[in-house]
């Protein structure tokens, strides 16, 4: 039998070399202006310049998402929980043809809906005011950041759901059974015991949703006005704008290191196991 | 012998001759344009079949690369990507002032303007310079488009006919009057230009140079102002951000494209009774051009497309009777096709004089960048 | 008694519905809308004006949407062509660097893409790839390669070991047992990633303009430059179309997906 190691690489390799050669290799040029300056030369006096313009959207970035991402956990562990504890089939079959749509609708499109439905006189106030649940003089518009996280929220939420739901769907259910005849409320086992075990589902289908997010420009930019604004806008802007790719690309560095800081959860919980499953 | 020779050579150059005519026959125009999806319908449904009645081996491809300079920014992209490549796969480009500069600077474009009648009917300045990089030879407007203040007449019973009038309508009426930044389009860019002419002492040497680095000082304080302006004003998400506000009357004054305003309206997207104010002294205006790639790999044709695409007839059946935008070469050539209820219609809320007066070009690159630049670090940061 | 206990229930999915279906009443709304404007809060006449605009005998929205759905039906079988050895690898054979190696396939949706694309028109132009389908394709399947890879490597980490201990026991050869035990048991997964490789794909069009344009234009091209433009009616029409095979291939695949697959993702 031949090495199992060296069979291993030869199956990754195909799907390596075409991240390697159509993603890893054309993204160096990117790094490269970076780190330099039009003329070539090495320099960090682009990472200077988005410190010092952009340190604020940097932090309203990682904010936006993070928050964002939080609430598609919660939310997601929500209906999966139903799905997998819910007494009521009905209910539990309406749920889950309804959870899923917003995953079809791409994020430019899902940013036109959002704009015109959240937005002071949009879809949504007028409903409720309509409804009479709002007085006109009440409503508000919601196209700041707020707008931001809640198109993330509608939009993601349903990736990891479908993910985490699917985990819990597959627990073996004799300890839920168990907690439940000691007469554990709901909740109390979706917490301490459904949570827990689909953890590493969740946190990958998170780390997925950050990712994601992180790389999104027509959300910020078709949501909210400028000030501050994600990383994405920004460095369209330094683009369009300037024609400052070293800036732009500086920015790029930046974001990508806050994911691989959030993919470095992953990376280590897989140490923590030995690199096995 | 000797005609069975000649018939043999006779076959060998057909033979030889015969992909390259079939595929001379059968040609494929790329036009690129950067721009809203109605200028991409306007090359696919109505410049298309016109051109293909005098040229039916041509066929127009026609793709749109969005709205704005980032639409422009893809195109060159696209460009440079293949720049050491025999020829490129973009035969007509439609593009903006900042982008036009650059890439005649790079030296990406083909001069084409001398091969192409309707050359010489254009001599506008902004046919010859672009935010201060010369273009003469290398672009013909395919439109001019202008920026005003769009209001809405149920709310704004006396619009401001200035920025200073403005500012103290906006001042009266918060959040009631808005603008997308500089970072989400173009219309935003064109009010804070507008707001920097108006507190700069020579707005002139701003559009036309010569750059002096030391001016950066004297907006300071226009900047703070416009800071403070900014609180009372509402920030709009990008050129259709500020269209879509006024559509739904969250705000009931606004910066925007002249040709946007238009078509928004054409589309039942805004209140037909809105209007529009070019303010004093003046806001900014830019064309769009038509370029021609320099190794683009159908020239002979692109120059009979762009021929078609800027003679009289069809810039005033097609730019100005169809869409009520602002012809791009010079408009006595435009206006004689034309009735005169159909001209006028292009000046209903905008007079032809405060159009000569205070449509203002953009600012030499050097001094946009830093007004831009300026902007990011002291009025949003 | 029982219709009283429907009431929160009732309330909840009412509210649910409501978030989910109410920005999409809107994209419904715009594509039916002719005019709609303040201070109308519906709009003012409905029509199919904007219908036969993007159906119009010298659009090619058809065939567009055509090339779209071609494009990410070959992306998602050259993803899961490179995904499942590598998923096998992955879940089954110690590798070294497995973890960096997990993380590489991350890079293409980590790292923003406003500045690469420009960089790979560059590398395909040189391989004469611009312009093709397969070129778009390549993009689409390494930009959808993490869901493919990650979600590959669960479902055969989630076969049981003893199945495939007893058909080597049984005398069939590694590469039999894997063709006839293995990947039919990891196959729901497998089936459960396409999903998401063929909606990353329906969504994408920085990389089809870089890569594709002139000679190849998919659908999201046009519904990007609709949208973002504000052309609502244009947008929503589109954005409706492609619903169809969106919701189209994830009934079709949801006959596979069985839920106890996706309980092994990401380890």
């Amino acid at each position: 039998m031949a090495n199992p190691r060296l069979i291993g690489l030869l199956l990754v390799a195909p799907a390596l070399f075409a991240v390697g050669a159509l993603f890893v290799y054309p993204l160096g040029f990117s790094v490269a202006t970076a780190f330099t300056t039009k003329e070539g030369v090495v320099t960090l006096g682009n990472f200077h310049r988005a410190f010092e313009l952009y340190s604020v959207d940097i932090g309203f970035t990682l904010v936006i998402v993070g928050v964002s991402t939080l609430l598609c956990g919660a939310l997601a562990i929500a209906i999966g929980g139903y799905l997998t504890l819910g007494e009521n089939p009905r209910a539990v079959a309406i749920l889950k043809w309804l959870y899923r749509w917003p995953l079809f609708i791409p994020f430019v499109v899902a940013a036109q809906c959002m704009r015109t439905f959240i937005a002071k006189n949009g879809l949504m106030n007028n409903s409720l005011v309509s409804l009479g649940i709002l007085e006109p003089i009440q409503t508000t518009s919601l196209l700041d950041w707020r707008g931001i996280v809640i198109t993330f929220v509608w939009k993601q939420t349903p990736f990891v759901a479908l993910l985490v739901a699917g985990a819990m769907a597959s627990l073996d259910r004799s300890t839920i059974e168990a907690a439940r005849n000691l007469g554990a409320g709901r909740l109390r086992i979706l917490v301490e015991i459904v949570t827990p075990q689909v953890l590493p589902t969740l946190v990958v289908a998170l780390i997925l949703s950050f990712v994601t997010m992180m790389s999104v420009l027509s959300v910020p930019i078709m949501i909210s006005g400028e000030s501050p604004t994600m990383m994405t806008v920004d460095m369209a802007f330094r683009i369009n704008a300037y024609g400052d790719y070293g800036t732009a690309n500086a920015l790029g560095v930046l974001s990508y290191l806050m994911t691989g800081a959030v993919a470095w959860i992953y990376l280590r919980r897989g140490i923590q196991q030995g690199g096995r499953p | 012998m000797k005609p069975v020779f000649k018939l043999a050579t006779a076959a060998a150059l057909a033979l030889a001759l015969a992909p390259a005519s079939a595929s001379a026959q059968r040609v494929t125009l790329n036009v690129i344009t950067a721009g809203d999806q109605n200028m991409v319908d306007y090359v696919k449904d109505y410049l298309g079949p016109i051109f293909q009645k005098s040229n039916p081996n041509v066929t127009i491809s026609s793709v749109g690369t969005g709205p704005g300079d980032a639409g422009s920014q893809k195109i060159a992209e696209k460009i440079i990507a293949q720049k050491d490549r025999a020829t490129w796969d973009v035969d007509v480009a439609v593009i903006h002032q900042k982008m036009a500069g650059d890439l005649v600077t790079a030296g990406l474009l083909a001069p084409y303007t001398k091969d192409v009648a309707s050359g010489k009917l254009v001599t506008s300045d902004n046919s010859k310079m672009a935010l201060g990089a010369k273009v003469e030879g290398y672009v013909i407007p395919m439109f001019n488009s202008q920026t005003a203040i769009a209001y809405n007449p149920a709310l704004v019973k006396n619009p401001p006919k200035t920025y200073k009038e403005l500012e103290a309508w906006a001042k009266a009426n918060p959040k009631q009057f808005g603008y997308n930044g500089i970072k989400g389009g173009m219309s935003g860019v064109s009010f804070v230009v507008g707001w920097v002419y108006a507190h700069s002492k020579d707005p002139n040497k701003l559009a036309n140079g010569p750059y002096d680095a030391a001016e950066k000082d004297a907006w300071n304080a226009a900047l703070a102002e416009l800071k403070d302006f900014n609180k009372v004003a509402t920030i709009t998400p990008g050129n259709a951000g500020t269209l879509d506000m006024l559509n739904r009357g969250e705000i009931a004054m606004g910066p925007v494209w002249v040709d946007m305003f238009y078509t928004w309206m054409a589309d039942g997207k805004l209140p037909p009774t809105m209007k529009l104010s070019l303010i004093g002294p003046g806001m900014p205006g830019q064309p769009m051009y038509y370029v021609i790639p320099a190794k683009a790999a159908n020239m002979e044709a692109a120059k009979k497309f762009i021929e078609v695409a800027t003679s009289p007839a069809v810039q005033a059946d097609g730019i100005v009777k169809r869409f009520n935008w602002y012809p791009g070469i010079d408009a006595q050539h435009v206006k004689s096709q034309l009735d005169d209820a159909t001209w006028n219609k292009l000046f209903v809320d905008v007079t032809p004089q405060e159009l000569a007066s205070k449509g203002k070009s953009f600012p030499i690159k050097q001094y946009f960048d830093d007004i831009l630049e300026a902007y990011e670090k002291k009025v949003v940061n | 008694m029982t219709a009283l206990a429907w009431l929160p229930r009732a309330i909840i999915l009412g509210l649910i519905a409501f978030a989910i279906f109410g920005p999409l009443a809107n994209l419904a709304l715009w594509a039916a809308a002719e005019q709609w404007y303040f201070p109308h809060k519906l709009p003012v006449t409905y029509g199919l004006k904007f219908w036969h605009q993007v159906f119009k005998p010298s659009s090619d929205a058809l065939l567009s949407l055509g090339n779209s759905v071609v494009i990410a039906l070959l992306t998602v079988v050259v993803s899961l062509a490179l995904a499942v050895p590598a998923g096998y690898a992955l879940a089954r054979l110690s590798l070294p660097l497995r973890g960096l190696i997990m993380l590489a396939f991350l890079l293409p949706q980590a790292f923003p893409s406003v500045a690469v694309y420009i960089n790979v028109a560059r590398i395909f132009y040189g391989f004469g790839l611009n312009g093709t389908i397969a070129g778009v394709v390549l993009v689409h399947a390494v930009h959808g390669l993490v869901f493919a890879v990650w979600i590959a490597s669960a479902a055969f980490a989630a076969v049981d070991r003893d199945l495939e201990l007893a058909a080597l026991n049984i005398g069939a050869g590694a590469l039999r047992t894997f063709f006839t035990v293995t990947l039919p048991l990891a196959a729901p997964g497998i089936v459960a990633s396409a999903i998401f490789v063929f909606l990353e794909s329906l969504d994408e069009f920085t990389g089809t303009f870089f890569v594709g344009v002139p000679d190849v234009t998919t659908l999201p091209l046009l519904m990007f430059t609709a949208s973002i433009a504000g052309n609502y009616q244009i947008a929503a029409i589109t954005a409706l179309i492609l619903l169809i095979p969106s919701v189209g291939f994830m009934l079709f695949v949801e006959r596979f997906l069985k839920a106890d697959v996706l309980a092994k993702v990401g380890t």
